[in-house]
């Protein structure tokens, strides 16, 4: 819809960043192959072309509501996620490696919860020590020896992947419990269609906006035997206008012409969950939750709380409705599990992992904590049950006393700890308001991953959204891509060739 | 549909309708002060008396204050304290539109929230300095836009049906407080019965005293015409020719003019019947039925409208209104929680059972988090 025919190629000062690789262009500065049709798009732009589609996007996104909300905030002040008009593009060829490779740990993955809430063989065959999983925050025994209705556990996935310095995309982090952001997804391409129509009608990019479709198939699919799942009826389920996703939440709902519910609208009788209408209790068959474990049912998980659906979890233990994502599944993508997860991948499939993930020192074993305390200016350590940068140790950049406090803490309680080496993660060129051009800022990428009912003794059947997030820390220097500490997204672009 | 997305629609509805009503009172109520010759009390006090809110007025300014237009307007505007003031009204409105985003079109929505975002900016903290008489326009347009949008833009179906039924309930409400508030005068003017034309010139006709008497009580019934946004209609109906009598009888029962009690009651009965079918009765049956005997009651009392009686009427109809309201809300709410013919299938479990239905802990809740402060009480 932007022609500029003066063309001041936007790309051609481009610097990549030195030590990482860069998505969009090569070493030598040219365009990478794949990435073709939107160098070529960039480069019809001027600097001042470049800032109208900017600003008519986030125009389109406020005006769209496409916010989160600030927690609490009476006045209901709501911000955008800031977004990048300049694509993050993946190959078709690599696209197919990712899509294998994403089935092929969620699958393992899979298995893994059904063998720890099961029989728990990987345990007694050592594949997974013990411990891990026993003093696990997010293993709950209680939950041992329950097939959930559908078979499926990994209903809807968000897989954190990052691009080392020589290309290779590895798997960060695994989010099995309410992964969010696709809503972003599915707005970011509706804005980038609307500001780059020729690019995208002559680029071939594979779509997006059959998601909520597929979301709604995959609810459906897993609805409680002898239920038509035609006939189901499936909703989701929200803490309220007041959680940060809610827009999330509601913008699912919608597109899926699904009930938005809250706890307090869901009601269990016997073994059977009913929501309250005008017209009367009607049987709920599929809930899509985007709440927390501790807040499904106060009965089973937090006695002393209000919130949550008394009984919900008494109805899903006896088959009578599909909990999704299945409650129980955070044992698996603890930071403790994570190091196992390639060798989960060869004990249930036979095969070896298509997708890397970053190599973990495993403090509970003996050499790999003698390492991480040797190394300690040179790692990242985490604590395992802690997210969101808490208890994290930058080794680089801390200070002597700090890595001192760790090395203490390390050896106090090895199992709590594990540690990496940093990953220069991949950069995007990135469009800098205040200087008016492109610069490099670091990305990662969440691709989205569905699981439908299969055939009788079939695994699930898994479905990947082509893309997905792609979040890039936005100040310089940043590895931070986190949208509440100055991150933002951008669309992410998979080629049909 | 969801019992809590049910209430909210409702709410959006009375709200909307509410900010409406209110802007609308105080926007004639400027210009009544302006050509009625009359003491400013007896023009303002009224409007905080019909909101409901003139012993908590009287409290925070003192009882002389209700005779200062601005005062009262900054309180029927702004206040927070103030249940009805229209800045809680599109609060309201906003909030619960905010929750129930996803059963709403995307157009009403931003109608509401750029309404909402509008009144608390500084720009119409400004405006209202400078312009008073815009701001309230503004505010009707906004109002009406967002209910407009309800009409041509959401399914018509029960969450369209409910948000409805919240504003006419709402309407009927106001209207008759509206009327109320100016009965006394309506009894002396149905005595005197004079018939006349607003452009006569008076002061031909009859006595300089009775003259400016009667110029005051036209003031009033034009008046009470535009709060109601009844003034074209009426004299289409009467051509031209302005009563007390004709004017509140207008208001009351005419059945082609969609804010007279008659019409918004009779819409009710449909509305009220269309979400609760008749196989739906025992959840919807009280409204309905009080609805359709009020109906029927003001049908009956068009034959004997007395002037003496015109309080009690009125009096009648806001208490019956607000019995519909917290019995629609009842229906709402989808009454029983678990239908007996599921209960019947499931042994009696004794304890999970009985934590499991009532849900004693639910109900607190729902009333607790209501999403409204409780409509005006009756005046007076």
């Amino acid at each position: 819809m932007v022609t500029e025919p003066e063309g001041s190629l936007l790309l051609k000062g481009y610097g990549a960043l030195p030590g990482a690789y860069d998505e969009l262009v090569d070493e030598t500065g040219a365009p990478r192959p794949h990435a073709r049709v939107a160098a070529d798009m960039l480069n019809g732009l001027s600097p001042e072309g470049f800032q109208r589609c900017q600003s008519l996007a986030e125009l389109s996104l406020v005006q769209q509501g496409v916010t989160f909300s600030v927690y609490s905030d009476q006045r209901g002040t709501e911000k955008v996620m800031p977004v990048c008009l300049v694509p993050r593009v993946m190959g078709a060829e690599e696209w197919t490696r990712v899509e294998r490779g994403l089935v092929q740990r969620l699958t393992a993955l899979d298995l893994f919860l059904d063998d720890v809430y099961g029989d728990q063989r990987t345990l007694r065959e050592g594949v997974v020590p013990g411990e891990m999983v026993e003093k696990s925050k997010s293993f709950v025994p209680r939950l041992r020896g329950i097939k959930p209705a559908g078979g499926v556990r990994i209903h809807i996935a968000g897989v954190d992947l990052i691009r080392d310095p020589a290309g290779t995309l590895r798997v960060l982090e695994d989010n099995l419990r309410t992964p969010s952001g696709v809503s972003y997804v599915l707005e970011n391409r509706q804005v980038t269609k609307r500001v780059f129509q020729h690019a995208m009608e002559s680029g071939g990019v594979r779509r997006v906006d059959d998601y909520p479709s597929q979301l709604a198939e995959a609810l459906r699919s897993v609805s409680p035997d002898g239920v038509d799942p035609e006939e189901s009826t499936v909703v989701v389920l929200t803490p309220g206008p007041f959680n940060s996703a809610y827009f999330e939440h509601s913008f699912l709902a919608r597109s899926m012409g699904l009930e938005l519910v809250e706890a307090s609208d869901l009601v269990v009788d016997g073994d059977d969950v009913f929501v309250r209408t005008t017209m009367g209790p009607r049987r709920v068959h599929v809930i899509y939750r985007r709440t927390d474990d501790a807040y499904i049912d106060p009965e089973f998980f937090r006695p002393d709380s209000l919130l949550g659906v008394p009984g919900l979890m008494r109805a899903w233990a006896k088959g009578r409705v599909a909990l999704a994502n299945a409650p129980g599944n955070g044992v698996a993508d603890d930071k403790a599990i994570y190091p196992f997860v390639p060798d989960l991948i060869r004990f249930f499939l036979s095969e070896e992992p298509i997708i890397e993930q970053v190599p973990t020192f495993v403090c509970a074993r003996r050499d790999d904590r003698q390492y991480v305390v040797e190394h300690l200016d040179q790692l990242v350590v985490k604590a395992v049950d802690e997210a969101g940068g808490y208890g994290m140790l930058m080794g680089p950049q801390a200070t002597v006393a700090e890595r001192e406090k760790f090395r203490a803490l390390v050896l106090a309680e090895p199992r709590k700890y594990i540690a990496q080496h940093r990953v220069e993660l991949s950069t995007c060129p990135t469009w800098v308001p205040e200087r008016r051009r492109l610069e490099p800022r670091r990305v990662d990428l969440r691709p989205f991953v569905l699981a439908s009912r299969a055939g009788a003794g079939q695994p699930p059947s898994r479905w990947v959204l082509p893309g997905g997030l792609t979040r890039v820390a936005l100040r310089e220097g940043s590895y931070v891509v986190n949208s509440s500490q100055g991150g933002g997204s951008k669309d992410t672009w998979v080629s049909t060739s | 549909m969801i019992s809590r997305v049910a209430d909210h629609c409702f709410w959006v509805g009375r709200y909307l309708d509410r900010a409406e009503s209110t802007a609308r009172l105080l926007q004639v109520t400027r210009s009544l002060a302006f050509d009625a010759e009359m003491p400013t009390s007896a023009v303002w006090r009224p409007v905080v008396t019909v909101s409901g809110q003139y012993a908590d007025f009287a409290e925070r300014f003192g009882d002389r204050a209700a005779g200062m237009g601005d005062v009262v307007q900054r309180y029927m505007t702004w206040a927070p304290e103030n249940d009805v003031s229209i800045r809680n009204s599109i609060w309201g409105a906003r909030e619960g539109a905010r929750s129930v985003r996803e059963v709403l079109s995307l157009d009403i929505w931003q109608a509401t929230n750029e309404l909402y975002l509008w009144f608390v900016s500084e720009e119409a903290q400004k405006q209202f300095q400078i312009d008073r008489d815009d701001i309230y326009r503004q505010i009707r347009r906004q109002t009406q836009l967002s209910l407009g949008l309800v009409r041509s833009t959401m399914l018509h179906d029960t969450p369209m049906d409910i948000l409805w039924l919240g504003v006419l309930l709402e309407r009927i409400g106001q209207t008759a407080r509206i009327l109320d508030m100016h009965h006394y005068l309506l009894d002396e003017d149905i005595h005197e019965d004079v018939h006349e034309d607003v452009d006569e010139d008076v002061d031909k006709d009859v006595g300089a005293g009775s003259a400016k008497h009667q110029i005051v009580q036209t003031s009033l019934w034009l008046s009470l015409l535009r709060t109601c946004s009844g003034f074209e209609a009426f004299m289409r109906v009467h051509k031209g020719r302005v009563t007390g009598h004709d004017a509140v009888e207008f208001l009351l029962f005419e059945e082609r003019f969609p804010r007279s009690l008659r019409y918004c009651v009779r819409s009710a009965v449909g509305l009220v019947r269309r979400i609760w079918p008749e196989q739906l009765a025992s959840i919807g049956g009280a409204p309905l039925a009080r609805l359709a005997a009020l109906d029927d009651w003001l049908g009956e009392r068009k034959h004997d409208l007395l002037p003496s009686s015109i309080h009690d009427l009125l009096t009648h109809v806001v208490d019956e209104v607000a019995l519909v309201c917290s019995e629609t809300r009842q229906a709402i709410s989808g009454a029983a929680i678990v239908p007996e013919t599921e209960k019947a299938e499931v042994a009696p479990k004794g304890e999970a059972q009985s934590q499991s239905q009532t849900g004693p802990v639910g109900e607190a809740e729902a009333a607790a988090t209501a999403p409204a402060p409780a409509p005006p009480s009756t005046p007076q």
